[in-house]
């Protein structure tokens, strides 16, 4: 028999900053409300001169995800 | 001379393999903090965009194709840079039960009942869940399923 495939984990996201998470509670926003249900990822590394961070109002650099179910 | 610093960005596609976009995002990422001196302000990498990550940069062409040759799965920057009113779309997703309304005849793709064919009965926009009645089963029970979990055949009349 094939060995069963092993599903890719998703990380957490916290439901109120939508920022990835390590572990069980949000660092940035002290939340423990985290879904695995997310979908589109966006990264900033530099605030202070990214449009993008501009238009999503993020002013911290980190990992994010588009939309949280 | 015109000294100011450029802060206008472009934001460039980098295509990649198949279902590895969160990768290359992350691996593009992990790049610009081991190397610095590449201004990159900033990664997406939307749902709906399948194969391609988009790099926001203050860096021309050249450079990002330079940067993405020791990102795994990152296979070519495409070429033309592409600007935030085009892309700012995918920055604010849409519900998946948009286009979706009472009577729209859907597939469902997904879960127990992958295939049948369904009449949606509700639609709950705010859990982005729909309620169908499966075509062709003699008695009407209803099933929620999840929004993304069908694809629509036919709006009806509109």
């Amino acid at each position: 028999m094939a060995p069963q495939r092993k599903k890719k984990k998703m990380p957490k996201v916290c439901h109120e900053c939508h920022k990835v998470v390590e572990g069980e509670v949000c660092m940035s926003c002290g939340s423990s409300n985290l879904t695995e249900d997310w979908a589109g990822y966006l990264i900033i590394i530099d605030p202070k001169h990214s449009a993008i961070a501009e238009r999503m109002n993020i002013d911290m650099p980190g990992r994010y995800a588009l939309k949280v179910r | 001379m015109h000294m100011t610093e450029e802060t206008e960005t472009r934001i460039f596609a980098v295509k990649t393999t198949a279902k590895q976009e969160r990768a290359v995002a992350d691996g593009i990422y992990h790049a610009v903090t081991m190397d610095p001196s590449f201004k990159v302000t900033a990664v997406i990498s939307p749902d709906e965009l399948k194969g391609y990550v988009l790099v926001e940069t203050l860096e021309p062409v050249a450079r990002i194709e330079e940067l993405i040759e020791s990102v795994p799965s990152a296979r070519t920057v495409v070429p033309g840079e592409t600007s935030l009113a085009e892309m700012g779309h995918y920055l604010v997703p849409k519900p998946v039960v948009s286009g979706i309304d009472e009577g729209t005849i859907v597939e469902l793709i997904a879960g127990p009942f992958k295939g049948e064919k369904a009449v949606v009965k509700r639609v709950d926009s705010s859990k982005e869940e729909i309620t169908v009645e499966l075509y062709e089963s003699m008695v009407p029970i209803p099933i929620t399923v999840r929004g993304d979990n069908v694809r629509v055949i036919d709006r009806g009349e509109s």
